[in-house]
Parts: structure tokens; sequence; C-alpha cells
């Protein structure tokens, strides 16, 4: 006699077996011709890390691809990465103490809506960015007041001279928005827009920006899709559709492109571009404006006092910078003299760094530590512009037991490591720093030993603040108000204040891979914008 | 039964509470900042920034604050929202399990048919060559890692033989099937796509296998000890000597008595891949359940990992009762109190 149980379990069995064969035959019986794939999206793969897409919150290597190319800066820079470039501004003038800007807008240029962008958007989109105290509202900190003194011109004054805002200018995060659309979608732009504004999970589906697309589509965790602005005249767009598609890692976005399943990655590390075979893929190696440094801080309350001005000087000899780019790069870096990357305005002529062991023992038998001594050594867990931090601090490990310094490494999570940095400080640890637009005032306001800078504070200025460099500062207020032909000077002495701290010492400016079908032209590396679509054309 | 159902049921919520309290205070209490996430490295140094940051997402207020106001939004069904996303947990939550039942299922599919027909025959013909490739199967299934896996079938499959597609659910080069159940190849059979449904298959083939292979694995295993157990028993013994087939004694004697321990199993490892998926997801760029609980891992984002726990802890609570049930059905010998 047969249970109900027993049928029970035949069915399940002859369900399952049919459902097996569906899944075999419809895989094989269905497989979509390569037709269906052409004519289509052009495919991006990147490891997606969006924060945010709006444009007062944004923050990350992908939001700046997301804001260069749909929301438009008033000024461009050109491919030589150095000489700005009209975009929604046509024209700018400075007064003469660089403290004031006017700014004449294009009259053609225009939202995805269809409607003009005007001076009063401008003041709008900066003012949210700085009320909004969001990811990049830093960018306005000089701000002190902007005025709509007609519907195409914008008069920008400061609080005190700043050389570089133009430069700031080019920074994607200064896109500017429809204020209209965005304020009917909650987005407040006055003081107190950090509480009141409302339009962040709007700007999470929608955009309202002048640039070359428009945000069509964002799945987290699977794909940016955008599609061409029609209102868009700029430049002749030459892909209507593309799809940022996320993928983690270098190894599968190489698959990815040689199985022709994408057409551009930048995010291959140069052994891996090694290993592509395909003949339809082009990967070309550029130098890039990225940098991976090493951070000593003597404010540490774990082992900071060990690191007086001789011992940092030492460990700066101790290095093996050739080694160090070949064992994390494979060779394919370059060594950086100064926290300011290879390019920017003053580090032409800047000596570059040498690995020096017996200089390097004599000042640390000069610091008393013939010795030597323990040192903890925390670094963000991850892998960075193709750089593994293990590997990197593995070889950093190696290069101090020359000189008797016992490196204990402890990699961590990011935000662990950022707690710790904020709390009690680390006496030794790497990170990384990419350019938000081509101007060198930013590395000096980040990494110059100036009170409350952001190294200043983390190397533990508030505890210790014998390393304070007050000729920075001093250095500093020149060079924003110095004029074009002055500034270089400055920053090359600003850049020898840095190094003579031996704070941030740099390692290796990793190159970057411009890996893409052969099909694919245009593409490059921006440095204030990561990569500009509008460029890319595909045979 | 039906009062073992009911209590079991009851029980569910009041587990649910105590999972959603440890996640909670684990989640909270672990080391690290989630404004990193939110606001930059760099504004990690702006007072102004971080206060503004802590009120907007409610981490201005103390830990038991905090607490009390999650569960206050829980009872209305709210699970917060994503300090990743920006979308409210629950949105994200209803998006991404799709993408992971449906991976999920099509690996319990391939993996427990493949499994109970190399436990079968392993256990039938004990000691062959048969037996030895069947369980050498079953251990590289169940032992090979599947980042690894994951890798080199990709790379052999997509990249060398160009047989299957690279990582996703869908080519990004087309448009997906209109979202209704978010089942891509329901979806696309749904609005009348064939070769979106094609192409969803197409997708799902090999990340289904590589999890499959794991479930493979632990099946094929489990089925041929159970079976080496029920082949030796008596009543086999004498339904051969009624001159039963073959085929009748393994599929009518002795399968249905070596299922029930598999069923247990199978149960667990449904559950366990929901949130267990996660390599599989990651490698293969599946945008499920696996990939977002690793994202808010990753950036601590609080609502987001609770949510997720949420969904873990009732998949097992659900499954295990699901499997008490079947195990019922399956071998009427045992009664639920």
């Amino acid at each position: 006699m047969k249970t109900s149980s027993n049928r029970g379990i035949r069915r399940l069995a002859d369900l399952s077996l049919a459902s097996a064969i569906a899944l075999g035959v419809g895989a094989f019986a269905l497989l979509p011709g390569k037709a269906a794939a052409e004519d289509s999206a052009l495919v991006i793969a990147r490891d997606i890390d969006i924060n945010s897409l709006d444009p007062s919150r944004a923050w990350c290597d992908t939001c700046q691809i997301y804001m260069s190319n749909v929301y438009e800066t008033l000024i461009g820079l050109d491919k030589d990465n150095k000489t700005l470039k009209p975009r929604l501004a046509t024209k700018w003038e400075a007064n003469a103490d660089q403290s004031q800007f006017t700014f004449s807008l294009d009259p053609d240029a225009k939202f995805s809506d269809g409607t003009p962008v005007e001076a009063k958007d401008v003041k709008w989109s900066m003012e949210r960015l700085e009320n909004i105290k969001g990811g990049a509202s830093y960018m306005m900190d000089s701000v002190k007041s902007i005025e709509a003194k007609d519907a195409h011109t914008v008069v920008v004054t400061l609080s005190g001279p700043n050389s570089e805002f133009l430069n700031i200018l080019t920074a994607p995060y200064t896109g500017i928005v429809n204020s209209k659309v965005a304020t009917e979608n909650g987005a407040v732009a006055t003081p107190g827009a950090d509480t009141a504004d409302k339009a962040e999970s709007w700007f999470m589906q929608h955009s309202a920006g002048s640039g070359a697309y428009e945000l069509v589509d964002y799945k987290p965790g699977e794909e940016l899709r955008f599609k061409a602005n029609p209102a868009y005249k700029r430049t002749k767009i030459g892909v209507a559709n593309i799809v940022i598609k996320e993928t983690k890692d270098s190894v599968t976005q190489a698959q990815q492109l040689e199985s022709g399943n994408a057409d551009v990655a930048m995010q291959i590390d140069p052994d891996t571009a090694k290993t592509i075979k395909a003949d339809s893929v082009s990967a070309e190696t550029v130098p890039s404006y990225n940098f991976l440094y090493v951070a000593l801080s003597p404010g540490a309350k774990e082992g900071g006092k060990l690191l007086t001005k001789d011992v940092r000087e030492a460990i700066g000899l101790a290095l093996d910078y050739d080694g160090i780019i070949d064992f994390t790069v494979g060779g394919a870096g370059s060594k950086i003299a100064s926290p300011i990357p290879n390019g920017f305005p003053g580090t032409a002529g800047l000596p570059e760094p040498k690995q020096d062991l017996e200089k390097a023992k004599e000042l640390m038998k000069k610091a008393g530590y013939a010795d030597g001594f323990e040192l903890n050594d925390a670094f963000p867990n991850m892998n960075v512009y193709g750089v593994d931090m293990s590997l990197l601090n593995q070889k950093i490990q190696q290069d101090l037991a020359k000189i008797n310094i016992k490196v204990k490494l402890t990699p961590i999570e990011f935000s662990v490591w950022r707690d710790r940095v904020k709390s009690e400080g680390i006496a030794l640890t790497t990170l990384f720093f990419a350019p938000d637009y081509y101007g060198s005032a930013q590395y000096v306001e980040y990494f110059g030993m100036i009170k409350d800078n952001p190294w200043w504070n983390r190397a533990g200025g508030k505890r210790d603040a014998s390393f304070t460099n007050p000729q920075t500062d001093a250095t500093l207020q020149k060079v924003l108000a110095a004029s074009e032909v002055e500034k270089d000077g400055f920053y090359k002495q600003l850049a020898e204040q840095m190094i003579s701290d031996r704070i941030i010492i740099p390692v290796v400016s990793p190159n970057l891979v411009l890996a893409h079908g052969k099909n694919v032209s245009g593409v490059r590396y921006s440095a204030c914008c990561n990569l500009m679509m509008d460029e890319i054309s595909r045979q | 039964m039906t009062r073992y159902i009911v209590r079991r049921l009851i029980s569910i919520p009041l587990l649910l509470l105590g999972i959603v309290s440890i996640a909670f205070f684990i989640s909270h209490t672990t080391q690290g900042d989630p404004l990193i996430s939110i606001i930059g490295d760099r504004q990690m140094d702006n007072p102004d920034a971080v206060a503004a940051a802590k009120a907007r997402w409610g981490l201005d207020k103390s830990l038991p604050e905090q607490y009390v106001t999650y569960l206050q939004n829980l009872a209305t069904g709210d699970l917060g929202t994503s300090f990743r996303t920006k979308q409210p947990v629950a949105t994200d939550l209803l998006t991404r399990l799709p993408a992971t039942l449906e991976l999920v299922i099509a690996a319990m599919l391939i993996g427990s048919i493949a499994g109970i027909v190399l436990g079968i025959l392993a256990a039938r013909f004990r000691d062959t060559v048969i037996d030895h490739l069947a369980r050498l199967a079953a251990l590289a299934g169940s032992s090979t890692p599947v980042f690894w896996s994951g890798l080199i079938l990709l790379y052999i499959f997509s990249v060398v033989l160009g047989w299957l597609p690279g990582p996703g659910r869908f080519d990004a080069r087309a448009i997906a099937p209109q979202s209704i159940t978010g089942f891509l190849t329901i979806d696309a059979l749904l609005t009348g796509d064939i070769r979106g449904f094609g192409q969803a298959v197409y997708h799902l083939v090999l990340p289904a296998t590589v999890l499959g292979w794991t479930v493979m694995g632990i099946v094929s295993r489990l089925v041929r000890a159970s079976m080496l157990d029920v082949l030796s028993q008596d009543y086999i013994v004498a339904a051969r000597a009624r001159g039963a087939g073959e085929l009748r004694v393994l599929l009518n004697h002795a399968l249905r008595n070596a299922l029930v321990p598999t069923l247990t199993i199978l149960g667990f490892t449904f559950a366990y891949l929901i949130t267990g998926a996660v390599l599989t997801e990651t490698i293969f760029a599946w945008p499920g359940i696996g990939s977002y609980a690793v994202d808010a891992t990753r950036n601590l984002d609080y609502p987001a990992i609770i949510g997720v726990t949420i969904v873990g802890g009732s998949a097992f609570l659900i499954s295990n009762l699901m499997t008490d049930i079947a195990y019922a059905f399956a071998d009427p010998r045992l009664r639920l109190s």
C-alpha cells in the first residue's frame, strides 16, 4: 500500500527532475545569440564604492565619475590634466588679491529637463554643498558669499585670498544642480540644510544636472546605468548608453574584458594586466596622481614618543623605495618625493627618495636607539589602487628590521582604523590619497603640519605639538595670495617642508592600467574627474 | 501536530526579538565608526560635519535610546534606512531576497538531485569505481572553497570557452525584464520575454552549479551512508526475495527511509545559504542578501546588519519548523509534540 508521504516524495522527485531538465534545456536552448548584445550599452567593470548620489553628499571614486558626467562644474580640466578650461562658465576673472571671482555663464547651457542653467542654480548648488556638511563641504570653506548678479553672472567672494579656488571648482563635487527640480524634491540649500534637507533618497534614483549623461537607474551592488542627456550640446557624445557594472576584483574585471562582457576597466592591477592575452583588449599603463604613504605619529598614545625627529628621519632613509615599487606593483609605479603628486605645482626638481641604511643607523644611534625598539603598525586591510596593503606593510617591516625596528603588523578594517587614528593615534601606519582636483594646496591643507589640519590631528598634535611646522602655515598663506608665476616656488618650499617633517613619507605612486576593448577609444585618466565618459566612443 | 505548529509559530517572534537585540548590541559596540562611509575620511576631522551626520542618523543618542527607538520602529515594520544605499532596509531586503532565493533554489535543486543520485549510486555499487568516483566528487564538493571553484569555473566556462556568461544576473548591455516578483526567470515569463528568460537562466547556471556543488557534497555523503544502512535491513532482503526489481527496491523501499536525515540537512542548508552564499554572490556579482550583508558589515551599516540578521534568523527558524513538519510526513512513525 502506498502512503501519502511516499507519494509526496515521488511527486517531489518528479518535480525536481522536471525542473532540472527545464533548467538544463532552458539554459542551452534559449542561449541569447551574439547579435542580441550588439548596439547596446557600453559596460564599465568597476568596484562601485558609492556612498551617495546626492551631489552635496557624494564622496567616493565612483562618485567622481558619476558627478563629472552628470553634473557640470563651472570650470573644467583639459586633457593635459593641468589647464583650466571653460565648462558652464565661459569666462572668469579674479580681483587682485584673488579673494573675489566673477563668472560668466554659458547662455546655451541647459539642464536635462531643458531649462537653462542660471546664476541662481550656481548660488544654490554652492550654498547647499556648504550647508549640507557632507563629504566635500570643506571645498566651500573659504566662500564668504555668492551673488547672482544677473541670470548669467555669478560673483563669489571669499573670506581671504585663495589662488587655488578656480582649481577647486573643477572638482566634480562642485557640480551645478537644477535648483528648481531639487527643491521640489525636498532639497534645501540654506543654513540648517544638514537636518532640513530630505532629498538624498530622491537623488539616489534621479539626477538633475546639465552634464553629458543623466541617471537612468542605480541598483546598489549591481549597476549604475546612464543615458545621454539630449539637452547636452557641449561635445558630441560617442556612446548613448553606459552601464557601470559591479565587478569587485581586478581579476574578474580583466576576465570580463577578455570575454567581451565589459568594454572598459580602470581598476586592474599591473600584475593582472600582464595576464591579459586577448587580442581584442588594450591595456595601457599610465602614471597616476594617486599615492600610498607611511604616516608616523609622534603624538600616538602607544609608541609615539619613540618617533623623535631623528628616528623619523631614520625610518625615511631605511625604506627601500625601489624595492617597494617592485614588491607591490611589479615595478609599475613611481617614487614620489613629497606628499604632493609628481607633476603637480611645486614638485619639479625635488630629489627622489633614496634608501641610505648607514645614515639611518647613525640617526638611530644618535637618537639613543641603536638596538632598536618594537613598533605597532596598524593599517587598513584593503587593496587600493592595485596595491595590497598587507604586502606593502610586510615590505616596510622587512626594511625597518634592518635598523633594528621590530614592526608588529596589525591589519584592521578601515572603519576600525579610522576610529583608532582619531582616538589614540597609530604610531606607524599606511594610507592612500587621490586628488580631488589639480592643485597642490589641498595636499598642504591635508598633510602639512599646521595646527588643526587633518594629519596634524591624526599624528597627535593635540597631545604633542612639537612637530607643528609654523613655516608651513606662513608659506601656505603666501601661496594662496600669490600670482600664477609665484605659485610654483612657494609650493616647492611647502613640499620641502613636508619632506623635512617626516610625518608623511610617500612610498609609491602606482601606475594606472587603462584597459578597454580595442573597439573603444577615448578612455583616459583625469586628475579631477577619473573618467570622462563623453570622450569615449565605440566602433 | 497543529498545536505543535501553532506553539512554534508563537515562539518565532520572541526568538527574533532575542536575535535582534543581540545583533543590535554587538553591531553597535563593535570597534569602528560607521560615519566614515557616510561623510568620508576627510570630513571625519570636521566636528561640524561629524555632529550633523550623527544627528541625521540618530547616532548622537545614547545606546539604550537608540535601541528603544529601533524596537519602536521595528514594531511598525520599519527596519530603518541603510547608511549606504539611503533606502529603507526593508526595501533593500525585498529587492535582494528574490535574487538570493532564485540562486539558492536553483543551487538546491542541482545539489540535491545530483547528491541523491550520486549517493544512491555510491551505496548500490559500494567499493567499486563508481563508489570511489562518487565519493571523490562529494569530497571535492564539500571541501573545495567556493571562491576558488567559482573563479576557476568562471575562467574556464566564461573566459576560455565562452559558453557561459560572466558575473551578474543579466547581461549588463541589455535591459532586464520589468520587476514583478523580483525573480528574473519568473518576471521574464510573466512579461512574455522569452529571450529574457533565456538570459536569466543562462546567468544562473554557473553560480547555481558552484553553490549546488557544495550542497551535492553534503547530500551525496549523507544519502550514501543512509542507503548503506537501509540496504542491509531485513525488509530490503524481503523485498528482493519477493521479486521486486532493483530500481523499485532502491527508490521505493530504501530511498524513502534514507531520505529522512537528508531532509533535515536540506532544510538547514537552505536556510544557511540564504545568508551564507556570500562568496558565491561576491564572485558572481550576484545582488543578493549575501553581498548586501558583506557591504553592510564592511561599512558598519547598523540598520542593514540587523535587517540581514532578521532575515537569516527567520530563515533558520522557519526552515527548522518546515523540516520538522516534512520529517513527520516523510516518516509516519514520528509524531510531533
